[in-house]
């Protein structure tokens, strides 16, 4: 009895899940996407060093650096984006795309004299 | 008349530049070599010894050991390379000469050749005390030995005794092994083994004692057994070689013309090993065999050939040294296989043998270690009998410069992939974002 009831609830949660997140604009879900990528590439940095060990540690710094701070960055642009976040109402989303841009590319410079 | 004197100082010039170079780095036998005597008649007694020497080429210059004229040194320069003192009783030498003056003499890299004696003076014991040999403190005692003395005629209270047991050295005894034992009547010494400079050439036998031979044993003898030496040999650290024999009479005519059998072997030699063991060490304090010298260190990275300021870390560089042995007239070149140079900096990091091509050229190459700072090139080289080889170089080493560290690491290469890649999607998001509805 109480089995059933349990995964009824969980299954009506990931449905009502998966319908708010339907609802989202489409831009917010390209970003999202975006973000998940970054992650995942980070993940399989981190278990190569795991496997192999930290012999050129600049470079592994680096290269995880890059996608937890694209990931940061594109964090970010969501949050200033969105439009249900009322904070950032009187904010432009150009503006918003402008710095994330300049950003990224501060991000890639730093990231390519580290990587050695 | 002013022209002439100008004419004769103008030719003696050259004439006192011959004169300096008797004793010298380029030349290092002895050449001019004082002799003090107790009386002359040592110097008739022991001829065949002095003329041996004379006929190697030393210029002797007898003198009495009272002599009131007696100086080593004139002006700050010695007068003489090398001394030899058979003078067992003298009890104060002449004119300015004291215990002090022969102890720098030997402290400014000339030899020393002392014959102490039964009877024996303070004076003497002292010079050898402060070589590192120590005398029987009784001056009226010989070695005595039951069962290694020299069999003769008369029956001897066995203070005549034949030892063979010599130090195996081919640089201080020579090459040709030495047959007849040694006759030797005299006082016994005794060296302290943890001094590693002062070396035993001739020991007695296990059974020898130093005693008093005409007064009765009343406490057991200080000096027993093979801890006797007979003849022993200092080499200081600044290279100069003191020997010192515990009897006079064995340099003597007699002795190296008398045969000699062992008690206890039946085995007569018509001769003596006296002549051939002491002209065989005398070839050695004087410098004639075992005198080595180390010249032209050179250093440079493998394919170069200039000596650079300073390396760098994980470089390679080769290292050579030419060492050569004085054969008395010339150098001749040096050969073994243990010479070893360290990479040093407060302590060895590379210790390498150098291999040799026979002709006394030692080299090796090796590469630098991953550590910092200011190295030195050292060469330690003490072996028996031979002079002591002490070189030292210094380099500075240095870390890699900002532009020589490596590149494109094959072990990081997911980590340049994954922020070329991050790059990549940067673009592509950017062009998707801006042009999607």
């Amino acid at each position: 009895m109480g089995r059933s009831a349990t995964t009824k609830d969980a299954q009506a949660l990931f449905h009502s899940l998966r319908t708010a997140y339907a609802a989202t604009p489409n831009n917010l879900k390209i970003i999202d996407l975006y973000i998940v990528f970054a992650v995942v590439t980070a993940v399989i940095q981190v278990v190569y060093m795991a496997i192999v060990g930290s012999f050129p540690f600049n470079s592994f710094l680096s290269g995880v650096l890059s996608c937890v701070g694209t990931a940061v960055l594109a964090v970010s642009l969501r949050i200033q984006v969105n439009k249900e976040n009322k904070e950032f109402k009187d904010l432009p989303p150009e503006r918003a795309f402008a710095d994330f841009v300049l950003c990224n590319l501060v991000l890639h410079l730093v990231i390519m004299n580290f990587l050695g | 008349m002013l022209r002439k004197l100008l004419w004769i100082l103008l030719i003696s010039f050259p004439l006192f530049a011959i004169l300096c170079a008797s004793f010298s780095e380029e030349n290092p036998t002895d050449r001019r070599v004082l002799v003090l005597l107790d009386d002359f008649a040592i110097k008739s007694s022991h001829s065949l010894y002095f003329k041996s020497l004379e006929s190697r080429g030393f210029d002797l210059d007898f003198k009495l050991a009272d002599d009131p004229k007696l100086a080593l040194q004139r002006y700050g320069q010695y007068l003489y390379d090398a001394a030899i003192l058979f003078c067992p009783t003298v009890e104060r030498f002449g004119g300015s000469i004291d215990v002090a003056s022969f102890l720098d003499f030997v402290d400014s890299g000339h030899d020393l050749i002392i014959a102490a004696d039964a009877s024996g003076s303070e004076l003497i014991r002292e010079i050898a005390v402060e070589c590192g040999v120590d005398f029987d403190e009784d001056p009226a005692a010989f070695v005595i030995d039951h069962t290694s003395y020299a069999v003769s005629e008369t029956e001897g209270d066995h203070t005549l005794i034949a030892s063979d047991d010599f130090i195996q050295s081919e640089v201080v005894l020579g090459s040709k092994k030495i047959e007849a034992p040694v006759l030797f009547k005299g006082i016994g010494h005794s060296i302290n083994p943890a001094n590693n400079l002062v070396l035993k050439v001739l020991s007695a036998s296990p059974a020898a004692y130093s005693a008093n031979p005409n007064s009765k044993l009343s406490t057991p003898p200080s000096l027993t057994g093979s801890a006797i030496s007979l003849v022993s040999v200092v080499q200081a650290r600044n290279n100069a070689r003191v020997l010192i024999s515990g009897s006079l009479s064995m340099f003597s005519n007699w002795f190296f013309r008398s045969g000699v059998q062992k008690a206890g072997s039946t085995t007569k030699y018509e001769k003596c090993g006296n002549e051939q063991f002491l002209t065989e060490l005398s070839k050695w304090v004087f410098h004639e065999r075992g005198h080595l010298k180390a010249v032209n260190v050179r250093h440079h990275k493998v394919g170069e050939v200039d000596e650079p300021s300073i390396y760098r870390i994980k470089d390679d560089l080769d290292y050579s040294v030419e060492v050569y042995e004085w054969s008395g007239t010339s150098w001749e070149p040096y050969v073994a296989d243990d010479l070893q140079v360290q990479f040093y900096m407060m302590s060895p990091y590379v210790l390498k043998t150098l291999s040799t091509d026979q002709k006394g050229r030692y080299y090796t190459s090796f590469k630098v270690p991953d550590v910092y700072g200011v190295f030195q090139f050292k060469v330690e080289y003490q072996r028996l009998g031979y002079t002591s080889l002490s070189l030292s170089k210094q380099i500075p080493v240095r870390p890699f410069r900002h532009n020589e560290y490596e590149r494109f690491i094959p072990a990081a290469y997911p980590y340049y992939g994954a922020s070329f890649s991050m790059m990549a999607g940067f673009f592509i998001f950017t062009m998707v974002y801006l042009y999607t509805k």
